[in-house]
């Protein structure tokens, strides 16, 4: 096992293993991207009148991730996050994938959600799946897939596993962002940070540059469509480049002399410098069980992970 | 306590940042219980002053007391949570993560605990007709119901004073209503700013007139309305608005020009429209939609069967509430949208790849100058749209400066968009569309946010212009003036088209635009009257008594015809 | 470009998460207390703007821009940026939670870099300002450019071909933003000079009462 390996692989097969699905991926993603953000919610409309999440009978969601403490989950989830971050070996990593997949189903969120979280993935991974199996190093032990006489195009099987894995990696924490946002209101979540020790400010920014990404980004499909109206098109053009310039520029002006508005707003209404806490959190038995096991679950992969070497 | 002023402000002067002046030497008492409007044209300082009352601005020079003493420091603070001010655009206000939220900020901010906090804003909410959108996060909300939500994170502050900065701007007839029984029912203290003045005349005793940042008048309301001249001298006379006949209009130059072009559009309908009939038979319609279909990407459905033909030189409006489907409507003729494939324009159908080429023949002025104005000169401005018709720049040179000087603006070519006055950025956005000489222009709330004299000056334009155009508006009296049809919207499709006087006088009509139109009409009567009263004072006690033996007091429509007549006859 | 979860080891992963901890509390104390709000919404702006797509050739590109938030924001940059990339991880899952802290050095240590050189070298003429400003946004991607490699390069050999690339394609991406922050800039010169000083600062924000 010192030696590098060489696997003489056909020439028909390299579009077969590399263009191909490629260009699948190519079209796939844009086209599932488009499709899932199309679609609406089904069924009725929700009832605004009671909080988001309260079923109205005083329990909070169905699930047993709705209710859980939201400092234990942001606690425990963040600390699986990073060790699932730290996995090195694909087996290990494809587990994690599965445990993520398991408290997805579990907590019953939004299923069009997930996948569009993990089709924002697909650029950064889809460069690295690409460009990882070319360029990887060959070490020893390594095995190099070679595509008939092109001695330049050598495929490191390495590469491609070590791509696999940072993309299981990433796709494992990925589908575990949605169960810890999307079950309970990000205000409880923010709410249940400061208690962690962040600031409580630094929540408050969060929940306002959230609110404010809906205004601003009316403004800007409203500016665009004044700019459309009068016959602009974006090329690759020094032109396009100054309109655009000026677009940003006008959206940077509104959004300074709105800030000063809303400040005012603000102050109006009496505020001091500090938000009003949002509610009481209270941690009970089962939440500690929980993040228990769930840490076990954890300790327990990177353990898995340990073993392999 | 009983006699002393709530507010008293005594030589108040401000400056902004960069030295120019925005109030000098402004003195004014405003009593506990009082309903004061502040009136003004734009640039006034109206703003500033409701800032300083409020206390977001410190004063530069005098005082300004708040129940007795200067508003600062602890007193400020305290004062703050007695004062509500609802601000222009309900987004600066609605900074909560939901409805909720934002409600019981302000409850909050005053010491009450989270559940009677909750106990206050579910209230307010309530009152404001929005408790079942309680949970709803603030960008998932109409225009109307944001402002109203805006309005119930003050109510829930149970405030002693409100402030209002122009409460209705933008407001569709039906919510208008609702928000003037809201205030009408509101019993503190009231200071409004509104250009609006048949809408303060119905919600306030008290008019303070700011100009050139001084206070020029401080009259009731009643005093205000009735003075023509004064009106006229602070760019306030929206005597045009009300249906005056022609012969009566002794100087307005809107109206002026309106005779020596023959018979407006509004009052002449019927031959204007015989002479478009005419033609129909000979031209294809300029634009024409047929059963066209609009779906929004996330499936909602926006324009449904949708049937329209706009004749070369028709004036046509579009009238329908908040969401009936208008802008959906604009955005597919201008090319901006592309929904089903029967759009037809002067006769041929528009391909997919013709739609992206609409902007070279339909002109759009936008509702909010603010989202076409992105240039840092005029000049700039108004290439931006010629330099990309392949004109050469001799022409676009040309074609600019004519537009220019058709709006007014000519020798405005250096000055800075972002820096010219509400009423100048309206006629630059309509001089930029003008200059590429669209085939059909489109005006999206043209009036929204002017001035009366803004407005005027914009009607001024628009009379001459003799293209064809399509208006959507919720101003009825707009509408009546420069269009001679009307069709109505409502949920994605049309459902009326009417001649406009035809419209007008629809009583269904009414039940559409909400009573706002209605109260409109008798308002607008009501100060006409007034200020007969106060131009001709000698038949004023007369005319009352004889109003009063035929038992007319109650009844304004009845009393203008007859105030009409008798004025006819008693005076040469 | 954002680092996802699980490309850098745990060893970089946190000590991003430190020294960004760092810095933005840094940043935090550059700012008058009560303006925190205004960074806000000042940053959901900034964001918003970083999703508008400028053509190049047959693809496109979106704006990064560092250079403009620093020069725009000054020292206040660097927690807008992290806010910024917080939500980006947070709502879209561009840039993975675990390297968060990393992202936001990446892109807030150029951005303070940059709001530094600006302010330096903005001299007091609008087509000075257009310059420097352009050679801002420029410098401002450069570095988040090389700052990505570096910390891809962290990882081991095997990311060395994948850093190289990173660069590569920066390249284009740093004309681009050079041009468009000197149009930004050169706009705002002219229209809202008040707007290049660096708002935010402790000793410029407004006090009301």
């Amino acid at each position: 096992m010192t030696e590098v390996h060489h696997i003489q692989v056909p020439l028909g097969y390299l579009p077969l293993l590399v263009l191909i699905p490629a260009a699948v991926a190519a079209v796939a993603v844009p086209w599932l991207r488009s499709r899932f953000r199309k679609q609406v919610v089904p069924g009725s409309v929700p009832d605004w009148s009671i909080p988001p999440l309260d079923d109205g009978r005083g329990g909070l969601g169905t699930s047993l991730i709705h209710r859980w403490d939201v400092r234990c989950k942001i606690m425990t989830m963040l600390a699986y996050s990073f060790a699932v971050a730290s996995l090195r070996h694909l087996s290990a990593a494809a587990a994690a994938v599965l445990i993520s997949l398991a408290v997805l189903l579990a907590a019953k969120v939004s299923f069009h959600k997930v996948v569009l979280r993990v089709l924002a993935l697909a650029g950064f991974l889809g460069m690295l799946l690409i460009v990882m199996p070319l360029t990887v190093p060959a070490n020893p032990g390594d095995t190099l897939l070679v595509f008939g006489s092109l001695d330049w195009l050598t495929v490191n099987v390495r590469g491609i596993v070590l791509a696999a894995t940072i993309g299981a990696k990433a796709m494992a924490v990925a589908l575990l962002m949605e169960p810890l946002l999307a079950t309970a209101p990000l205000p409880v979540t923010l709410h249940g940070l400061s208690r962690l020790g962040i600031p409580e400010m630094a929540g408050q920014m969060v929940l306002l540059s959230y609110r404010y990404l809906h205004v601003f980004s009316h403004e800007a499909r409203r500016m665009t469509v004044g700019m459309k109206a009068r016959g602009f098109e974006k090329k690759t053009s020094l032109d396009t480049l100054r309109a655009l310039g000026n677009f940003l520029g006008m959206i940077f002006v509104r959004s300074f002399e709105r800030t000063e508005r809303v400040f005012d707003a603000m102050q109006a209404r009496g505020y001091k410098g500090r938000f009003p806490e949002p509610g009481q959190l209270q941690i009970r038995m089962p939440d500690i069980l929980l993040t228990g096991v769930w840490i076990a679950v954890g300790t327990a992969l990177v353990w898995f992970d340990w073993m392999k070497g | 306590m009983g006699d002393m002023p709530l507010f008293c402000v005594q030589g108040l002067a401000y400056a902004y940042p960069d030295g120019i002046p925005a109030l000098s030497s402004v003195d004014l008492e405003i009593f506990s219980g009082d309903r004061t409007a502040l009136v003004g044209p734009n640039g006034s300082g109206k703003t500033t002053l409701i800032k300083l009352l409020s206390g977001l601005l410190a004063p530069k020079q005098g005082h300004i007391l708040y129940k007795g003493r200067p508003l600062t420091e602890n007193h400020l603070e305290e004062s703050r949570l007695t004062m509500g001010v609802l601000f222009q655009d309900p987004d600066d206000q609605l900074f909560g993560h939901t409805v909720m939220d934002d409600a019981a900020f302000g409850p909050r901010n005053q010491g009450k605990s989270r559940e009677a906090a909750v106990r206050c804003a579910r209230q307010a909410l309530h009152q404001v007709n929005l408790a079942h959108l309680a949970y709803k996060e603030p960008h998932n909300l109409s225009y109307g119901q944001k402002k109203r939500a805006a309005l119930a994170g003050i109510l829930a502050m149970q405030p002693e004073v409100l402030i209002l900065d122009e409460p209705t701007a933008n407001l569709d007839p039906g919510q208008e209503a609702v928000f003037l029984d809201l205030l009408k029912a509101f019993d503190g203290t009231l200071i409004c700013i509104s250009h609006d003045l048949i809408f303060l005349y119905e919600l306030c005793e008290k008019a303070v007139v700011l100009h050139h940042g001084s206070i020029h008048h401080n009259y009731t309301m009643r005093e205000l309305v009735s003075r023509r001249s004064a009106l006229r001298d602070h760019g306030l006379d929206f005597s045009f608005r009300m249906a005056i006949p022609a012969s009566d209009v002794p100087d307005a130059n809107g109206a002026r020009v309106h005779e020596e072009n023959g018979p407006g559009p509004g009052y002449t309908p019927s031959c204007d429209c015989a002479k478009v009939r005419e033609s129909h038979s000979v031209h294809p319609p300029l634009a024409c939609m047929e059963n066209y279909e609009y779906v929004y990407p996330d499936g909602t459905p926006g324009l449904q069967d949708f049937s329209l033909d706009i004749h070369e030189g028709e004036k046509t409006a579009i009238v329908g509430e908040n969401g009936a489907g208008k802008s959906t409507l604009l955005a597919c003729l201008c090319g901006l949208r592309q929904g089903g494939e029967d759009l037809f324009f002067k006769g041929t159908r528009v391909t997919k790849k013709q739609h992206k080429a609409l902007w070279r023949r339909v002109g759009l002025v936008f509702q909010d100058c603010a989202d076409q104005l992105f240039c840092a000169s005029v000049k700039e401005e108004m290439m931006f749209g010629l330099r990309r018709l392949g004109l050469s720049s001799d022409q676009c040179r040309h074609r600019a400066a004519d537009a220019l000087a058709r709006v007014g603006l000519s020798g405005f070519e250096n000055r800075v968009p972002l820096h010219l006055s509400g009423g100048e950025r309206k006629r630059l956005a309509l001089g930029c569309v003008l200059a590429m000489d669209p085939d059909l222009l489109i005006l999206d709330e043209p009036t929204a946010g002017l001035d009366p004299r803004g407005e005027e000056q914009l009607m001024a334009i628009l009379d001459t212009f003799d293209k064809t155009l399509l208006l959507v508006s919720h101003d009825l009296f707009f509408i009546e003036k420069l269009t001679h049809r009307t069709l109505v919207m409502h949920q994605g499709r049309i459902i009326r088209d009417l001649p406009t006087p035809d419209f007008m006088q629809d009583d269904k009509l009414c039940r559409f635009n909400g009573r706002s139109f209605s109260y409109r009409r008798h308002t607008a009567t009501a100060i006409r009257q007034l200020q007969h009263e106060h131009e001709h004072p000698i038949c004023r006690k007369w005319q009352r008594c004889h109003f009063r033996q035929m038992g007319l007091e109650r009844c304004p429509g009845q009393a203008r015809s007859l105030c009409n007549r008798v004025l006819g006859d008693a005076l040469p | 470009m954002h680092i996802s979860d699980g490309v850098l080891p745990l060893a970089v992963t946190i000590g991003g998460y430190a020294a960004s901890a760092g810095l933005a509390t840094w940043s935090a104390r550059r700012i008058h207390s009560r303006d925190l709000p205004k960074v806000a919404v000042v940053t959901s702006a900034f964001f918003v703007a970083s999703l508008v797509h400028i053509p190049f050739g047959p693809t496109s590109t979106h704006l990064l821009l560092p250079g403009l938030a620093g020069a725009l924001l000054g020292p206040a940059a660097f927690v807008a940026i992290g806010l910024g990339l917080l939500l980006q991880s947070v709502l879209f899952q561009f840039g993975g939670i675990t390297a968060l802290g990393a992202n936001a050095v990446m892109m807030g240590v150029p951005a303070v870099v940059c709001g530094w050189f600006f302010q330096q070298f903005k001299g007091r003429t609008q087509a000075r300002q257009a310059i420097a400003g352009g050679l801002a946004g420029a410098l401002g991607t450069a570095l988040a450019a090389v700052f990505l490699a570096a910390l891809l390069v962290a990882g081991g050999e095997d990311f060395f071909g994948v850093a190289k690339l990173a660069l590569a394609a920066h390249v284009p991406v740093i004309v681009i933003e050079g041009v468009i922050s000197g149009f930004t800039i050169g706009f705002l010169a002219r229209v809202k000079p008040v707007l290049l000083q660096s708002s935010f600062q402790d000793a410029a924000g407004p006090m009301h009462d």
